[in-house]
């Protein structure tokens, strides 16, 4: 919606919607024509995580556009819990890999993996399978258990959360990707790329504390914003999120979804989710708040969703 | 007098020091190994450790070190347990750079102190007997060694890998990594600094006085090391009396006058048999029944005749105190009380300590753990940590879950799989998944969904079982509740309430464990989806 509002009035952009609009950025610098090819919003179903991401970032312009030669890049997947593939705990291990090596392909000088877990760090990283992953690509596992690793910064645009410590290897590199799983979630009732930001900061409770779902809106306001967000949908815990307690919680949804506006991704996702489950988008504060702080939008119908069947 | 002859190999004294070794560099490593490199069969040589042989009536291993000692000597002392090789480092430290007069050879005769000793280890023994563990766990060597590894030598080897990993980070090395230090408790740290005080300054001032006088396996084993088939003796045809032996001798138990070895105080480590130029003292084959050997056995059986005297004497006394001991340890288990579970009224300040699981119930566990922390190093979360006062004395140093910054791990099986003394039962995966050492109490009037009127749920994100689930409460807004029944009291749910000072939700200790049924098993459907549903 704000990107045709933008064309029909022919503003400049402001610095702070440049920001979140990276994808509009390339399409400016190039031409209008490259512009309606590269879609806001890239949804694939039916494939292995592989192909289903080779099909997105093809759809999008390729990994290219947002990843340029030389930088020190960082995947930030969920790795949040001590639980194997199967039970969709945690980003799929085969999409985390594909991932590292497309940045490391397009000249990424250094790919970093890392979460604040939530279970025993090691048994995290192991059980979900992307600690070995990560590495078999040839990227480096960075551990996020030591409040040593983060560093405050100011969230200027943030409501309730103004501050907030953020793990440094994000801070510090050149770009990030966002590859959240798709969850229920017995807190924040839904956990998709807003939600997984919450793994890059060290203290949880004060969001806890101060009205979570405005909490996880204000963190999706940081300055420094993913330069893509990627939806792990291959499998879908639809309840007792986010740990699980069984395969009885998973579906096998096949989907990806990708797109550099957060609030489009997850009011997407929440489509998928309901799929499966209903699951209203009143319940889901954060969705809406982030609206609200200008981050994205959640009206699909104004967007350019390329959909892909594999 | 001839003090440095020609130096020979002493084969034993070698094989006494490569078996020192064998058994104390693993189970150093296994204390501070904060990575769990190590394979977790080390735990192998704690189960050796003769207090917690007895405290578990592992009857094999009592055998054993009955036939070890009764054929060889102390051997357990200068070669398995890891505090007397501790000490034995510590001498070795201490002697460098100095001369044989003031270092190695620095020792002189003494008498022991039998009354001391024999006292310690009855009322040790009867205390514990009644229930009363707490000089077991302050006078067990190997538990002692335990916390020095856990509250000193562990915190500083991560110490050195945080400053090490920070070094490597810099150069883009991430071979290392950051580690947090949980477990090292204030109770922790005195108890540690105690141990290696006491081991200092005893083995720098009088060598092995702790494991002749204040340690009851040193004093157990001395009992029946004075008849050990194999032992150092005189001869003393040869013996130019120079008096070597004597000063090497950190037992203090060789009277190179008289001639006379203490063999109940006798480590066997052949310092001696070494510093003996003219090979009079020898390691021999003397049975107690073979009666030839008149001027050994004399001698031996003077020292024997007394401290059986005292060992006698101290006994009588013991037995006639033993009313007032019996009444202390009925009086022990009062001020524990009852656990208020009352769901508005949790009484924050006297809750009961969470066991480990496995630990079956609050007083066998009191009864048996000696305080090693060995479960404290291997629990992966570091969600146990030693007790301070704050559960009264008698649980001073035991682990328990402290679910301030952790909780148990679901899956998790350790510290019963190295617990030595089996104070944690061994549980397989299935059985630890069911066994409830606590019940998450929720306290509604806490909880931010209620004060604050804003989503939370940290609780519930927690429960591997789902016994805390969310239903539903205003509007969108959801509520924890408890299914008590499912609840196995791990503290992932008090672990992470963001709720201050007290948490909304907290486990309250189960004194007994209890077996619950497992999460009922749901059947995994197969779901078709037709679109994007965008």
């Amino acid at each position: 919606m704000r990107r045709r509002d933008f064309f029909k009035t022919s503003v400049v952009a402001s610095a702070a919607l440049s920001l979140n609009f990276d994808g509009l950025q390339a399409a400016l610098a190039s031409n209008t024509a490259a512009m309606e090819a590269a879609p806001d919003l890239v949804a694939v179903m039916g494939g292995e995580p592989e192909a289903m991401l080779d099909k997105a970032l093809e759809a999008l312009g390729g990994i290219g556009k947002y990843i340029k030669k030389g930088q020190k890049v960082v995947i930030k997947p969920n790795i949040g819990w001590d639980r194997t593939p199967e039970l969709a705990g945690n980003t799929n291990p085969l999409l985390i890999k594909s991932l590292v090596k497309r940045c490391l392909n397009a000249g990424a000088s250094k790919v970093t993996v890392f979460d604040h877990t939530c279970d025993d760090w090691q048994k995290c990283y192991k059980s979900s399978g992307i600690e070995a992953a990560v590495k078999e690509a040839g990227g480096i596992v960075l551990p996020g258990n030591d409040e040593r690793y983060y560093k405050s910064v100011t969230i200027p645009g943030g409501v309730k959360i103004k501050e907030a410590k953020i793990h440094e290897a994000l801070l510090e590199a050149d770009a990030w990707i966002n590859v959240p799983v798709l969850k229920n979630h017995g807190g924040a009732k839904f956990s998709c790329a807003m939600k997984n930001l919450m793994g890059i900061v060290w203290d949880r409770r004060v969001f806890h504390s101060n009205d979570l779902q405005q909490c996880i809106a204000d963190l999706c306001a940081l300055q420094k914003k993913p330069v893509l967000n990627i939806v792990d949908a291959y499998r879908m815990m639809h309840q007792n999120g986010p740990q699980g307690k069984s395969a009885a919680d998973v579906a096998t949804t096949k989907s990806l979804l990708a797109s550099t506006d957060i609030i489009a991704i997850d009011t997407a996702a929440l489509g998928l989710f309901n799929q499966v489950k209903k699951l209203e988008m009143a319940a889901i504060g954060h969705i809406t708040k982030g609206e609200t702080l200008k981050l994205g939008t959640t009206n699909l119908e104004k967007l350019n969703i390329k959909r892909i069947r594999v | 007098m001839k003090q440095t002859g020609k130096k020979q190999v002493n084969h034993l004294k070698r094989l006494r020091a490569s078996l020192a070794i064998l058994f104390f560099v693993p189970i150093l490593l296994y204390f501070v190994d904060f990575t769990s490199a190590l394979p977790q069969e080390v735990h192998t040589l704690l189960h050796l450790q003769i207090i917690p042989a007895v405290l578990s009536g592992a009857v094999g291993i009592i055998v054993l070190q009955f036939i070890l000692v009764i054929v060889f000597g102390r051997i357990y002392c200068s070669a398995i347990c890891p505090a007397g090789i501790f000490q034995d480092i510590i001498n070795r430290l201490f002697c460098i750079g100095k001369k044989k007069r003031k270092g190695a050879w620095r020792f002189s005769y003494h008498k022991p102190l039998n009354i001391l000793r024999y006292l310690l280890l009855t009322v040790t023994v009867v205390t514990a007997v009644f229930g009363i563990t707490t000089l077991v766990v302050w006078l067990d060597p190997y538990s002692n060694f335990g916390r020095v590894a856990t509250n000193l030598f562990r915190p500083a080897v991560m110490w050195g890998n945080n400053i090490l990993a920070d070094v490597l980070m810099r150069l883009e090395n991430y071979s290392l990594y950051h580690v947090t230090i949980h477990t090292v408790t204030k109770a922790g740290l005195v108890s540690g600094i105690i141990a290696i005080t006491v081991f200092v300054a005893l083995a720098v001032s009088r060598g092995r006085l702790f494991c002749n006088t204040l340690c009851p396996a040193g004093a157990l084993l001395s009992l029946v090391s004075r008849y050990s088939i194999f032992r150092i003796s005189f001869d003393e045809e040869v013996c130019n009396n120079c008096g070597n032996c004597e000063r090497s001798c950190k037992a203090e138990a060789i009277d190179s006058k008289n001639m006379k070895i203490d063999t109940s105080r006798c480590v066997t480590c052949f310092n001696c048999t070494s510093a003996c130029t003219k090979k009079s003292l020898r390691y021999r084959f003397r049975p107690p029944f073979l009666k030839d050997r008149p001027s050994v056995a004399d001698k031996a059986g003077t020292v024997k005749s007394g401290s059986r005297r005292s060992f006698f004497a101290t006994g009588a006394t013991i037995a006639a105190s033993l009313p007032v001991i019996s009444t202390i340890a009925q009086y022990s288990d009062l001020p524990d009380g009852d656990a208020v579970t009352a769901e508005d009224n949790i009484d924050y300040k006297n809750l009961p300590p969470v066991t480990p699981p496995g630990s079956v119930d609050l007083e066998r566990f009191k009864d048996k753990c000696t305080g090693c922390h060995i479960c404290v190093v291997r629990c992966p979360t570091q969600v146990l940590r030693p007790a301070g006062f704050q559960y009264g004395f008698d649980y001073l140093l035991r682990p328990h879950c402290a679910f301030e910054s952790s909780y148990c791990n679901y899956e998790c099986t350790v510290c019963g799989e190295v617990c030595p003394v089996h104070a944690i039962r061994r549980l397989d995966k299935e059985e630890k998944r069911t066994i409830q050492v606590g019940i998450a109490t929720f306290n509604i009037s806490r909880c931010i969904v209620y004060t604050e009127g804003t989503d939370c749920g940290a609780c519930s994100e927690h429960c591997p079982t789902q016994a805390v689930h969310m239903i539903p409460y205003e509007g969108t807004l959801t509520i924890p509740q408890v299914e008590a029944e499912l609840c196995i009291g791990c503290g992932g749910c008090e672990s992470i309430c963001p709720v201050r000072p007290h948490r909304a939700i907290v486990v309250v200790a189960n004194n007994e464990h209890r077996q619950v049924a497992p999460p009922e098993e749901e059947e995994v459907k197969e779901y078709e989806i037709d679109g994007f549903g965008f």
